[in-house]
């Protein structure tokens, strides 16, 4: 199937009425909490999985994946009028975009970020349909050593790009291996670290664990923190940036898509990183640099833009290898299992109705976001005057109902209020979550190609470093460990801090 | 929390020393037919090796750079925190011989006032709203809560 054949089939799946209002329930919710401070997209997909169940799979996946794009749009929103980001990925949209809006420009700050994403969103699944077929063709020849080394340089870049020290990330990482190894062990049969309790013959229940890591702990974090809201109070006119406007930003627009495209592929990358290096990029090529940080557009349009690139970017890995880069996709990743479908190289040709449906719907949900946030946006900024104490009991009461309803059984929230508290005091030590699901969700997969690649090789370790894809991949890995320790590494890091 | 961080660390140690022990147990293997215990005993062994890595640099060092705290650690930040937690535990120990709709409506109540709303009739109000909705709106999508004293599924 060519690519033009594959998106009309894509189109005709999403739009179905059924998938078609799912798409729009996905990314209506996806700017909901985009908007919100709070709740980011792992949280809520973590939250709403266990409703899409008795979804047909392709809705299902089309309305978590518009939450994860969706909240890149909304994000934005509360950094230029609030100057609180809705979202990590719109951190440094607060530097220029209230500035903008203290100056009268709420309007064009928006009108940018919204058009800027949509460009972004649009041009990366573009991107991703031509790419993802030569990466999942060189995929089908990869055996057990080949993912074994990329799954441990994915966990390498992981650890590399922490926000945290490089050990404490190694240490979660580590954890959520040794998580993912309770229960049955799917070669020997043999049941482990299950001490003898029936629940946990099938290992921690995937849902519960990170409703509690990134739900229950998000609402014990933001507990102690103040939520008190200053919104902008300015009326907001001239959505449309101006032509000068474009002018300043179709550059920053063009590279802000590049930047978040190949950094979204990156394991750990995805928007955070993208928006970060996209306004460091548009400091340093401008002209005036003075002027970042007191309301330039630029610094708007290229993290924005970026952040819905690497949203895009995302998908990639886990389309054509089966390795998620992020905690969202690991958790869309978790989806795809529970649903039945296995993503890696023989997804897209298996199940081609389902991947074509996807990306269609996101071309579809990018223009919806636009059509959502541009005329739509008096009605968000009004939803932020929502206050925490009505939101929290909401939110904790959506993840006991969730979690209660996976089987009917208490246990799972019990196991999802005890990694809630684990994940609070991770947290309060300055160890972040999302590397313990991306490792608990590759777990399985790295020790079954490590065991597969000894018992190919009859028991020799040189396997690794005898085919070459894996040897290289190792060797970039242990680059970058070895690289962590140069002062260089720690200087970069102060800055991204800064 | 810095001072605390020692905490962490020997947890980590602890606990990888018991999972090496653990994976002994469950078989080893040998390399050309590796046993279940075999890849968590590797990563055990290295998370043992980071851990009392990072031990050794938090006693030497005394690296105080890093801020690993987020929040105001105020009291009664933690009391809020605490009674969430209780709650939910207590919920969910409640929540089959109560049934969802008293349950719930007991913790809903309790949410409202930690998270800081100040009037009882909003409190209650919102509380039995809330719980309705709930209700209504996931008992419609075919989810099933436990009857309790009430016995209304």
């Amino acid at each position: 199937m060519d690519i033009f054949t594959g998106l009309m089939s894509g189109f005709q799946v999403c739009l179905q009425p059924i998938n078609l209002v799912f798409c729009f329930v996905g990314v209506l919710i996806g700017t909901l909490i985009g908007v919100l401070p709070g709740i980011g997209p792992t949280g809520t997909i973590s939250i709403l999985l266990p409703i899409t169940f008795g979804l047909p799979p392709v809705s299902a996946i089309i309305m978590l994946a518009g939450i994860y794009y969706g909240a890149m749009y909304g994000g934005s929103t509360t950094s230029i009028l609030v100057n609180i980001p809705g979202e990590p990925s719109s951190v440094v949209t607060c530097l220029d975009g209230y500035q903008m809006a203290r100056q009268g420009r709420a309007g064009p700050a928006l009108g940018i970020s919204a058009l800027g994403s949509f460009i972004g969103g649009t041009l990366s699944i573009i991107f991703t349909m031509f790419l993802i077929f030569p990466l999942a063709q060189a995929a089908l020849r990869f055996g057990p050593p080949e993912y074994f080394s990329l799954i441990w340089l994915g966990m390498t870049i992981l650890i590399y790009l922490a926000k945290g020290s490089v050990g404490k990330a190694a240490v979660v990482v580590l954890f959520g291996f040794i998580l993912s190894s309770v229960g049955i062990d799917s070669i020997s049969g043999v049941p482990r670290f299950a001490f003898g309790i029936p629940t946990l013959l099938d290992g921690f229940g995937f849902v519960p664990m990170t409703m509690g890591l990134f739900g229950i702990s998000e609402v014990l974090t933001n507990l102690e923190e103040s939520t008190d809201r200053t919104i902008f109070k300015s009326k907001i006119k001239n959505l449309l940036p101006n032509l000068q406007d474009w002018k300043r930003s179709i550059g920053p627009i063009l590279r802000g898509t590049f930047i978040g495209y190949l950094l979204g592929i990156l394991p750990g990358g995805g928007a955070v990183l993208s928006s970060f290096v996209s306004y460091g990029v548009e400091k340093r090529l401008s002209k005036n640099p003075e002027i970042f940080g007191k309301g330039a557009i630029e610094g708007v349009a290229g993290p924005e833009t970026a952040n819905n690139a690497g949203a895009g970017g995302a998908f990639i890995p886990l389309f054509a290898l089966g390795i998620p880069p992020n905690s969202v996709i690991a958790i869309l990743m978790g989806a795809f299992i529970i649903y039945g479908v296995t993503p890696g190289p023989t997804f897209i040709s298996q199940h081609s109705h389902m991947f074509w449906g996807v990306i269609a719907s996101m071309y579809v949900g990018n223009c919806m976001l636009v059509l959502l946030n541009l005329p739509l946006i008096g009605l968000w900024v009004k939803l932020l005057k929502v206050p925490y104490k009505v939101l929290m009991p909401l939110i904790l009461l959506f993840c006991l109902i969730g979690s209660y309803s996976l089987n009917n059984n208490v246990g799972d929230v019990i196991v999802m209020i005890i990694f809630g508290v684990l994940g609070y005091i991770m947290r309060k030590f300055g160890y972040e979550e999302a590397p313990l699901i991306m490792a608990y969700i590759l777990g399985p997969m790295m020790e079954t190609s490590f065991r597969q690649s000894l018992i190919m090789s009859n028991g020799r370790l040189s396997i690794f470093l005898e085919r070459p894809i894996s040897a290289v991949t190792l060797i970039i890995a242990a680059l970058l460990f070895i690289s962590s320790g140069f002062s260089f590494y720690h200087k970069a890091k102060e800055k991204v801090k800064e | 929390m810095k001072k605390f961080d020692i905490i962490p660390f020997i947890f980590w140690m602890i606990l990888s020393l018991f999972i090496i022990i653990l994976s002994h147990k469950i078989g080893l293997g040998e390399l050309h037919n590796p046993g279940p215990g075999l890849m968590p005993f590797y990563v055990s062994v290295l998370m043992f090796i980071i851990s009392f890595y990072l031990l050794l640099r938090y006693l030497f060092k005394r690296v105080h750079k890093e801020k690993t705290i987020r929040g105001d650690q105020s009291l009664i930040g933690l009391w809020k925190i605490a009674t969430v937690v209780v709650s939910l535990v207590v919920y969910a120990l409640f929540l089959e011989k109560l049934g969802f709709l008293i349950a719930t409506f007991i913790l809903v109540t309790i949410l409202f006032k930690t998270a800081g709303m100040k009037r009882w009739s909003f409190t209650l109000m919102g509380s039995i709203l809330t719980v309705l909705i709930a209700y209504f709106l996931f008992t419609y999508l075919g989810l099933s809560f436990p009857r309790g004293i009430l016995q209304l599924r």
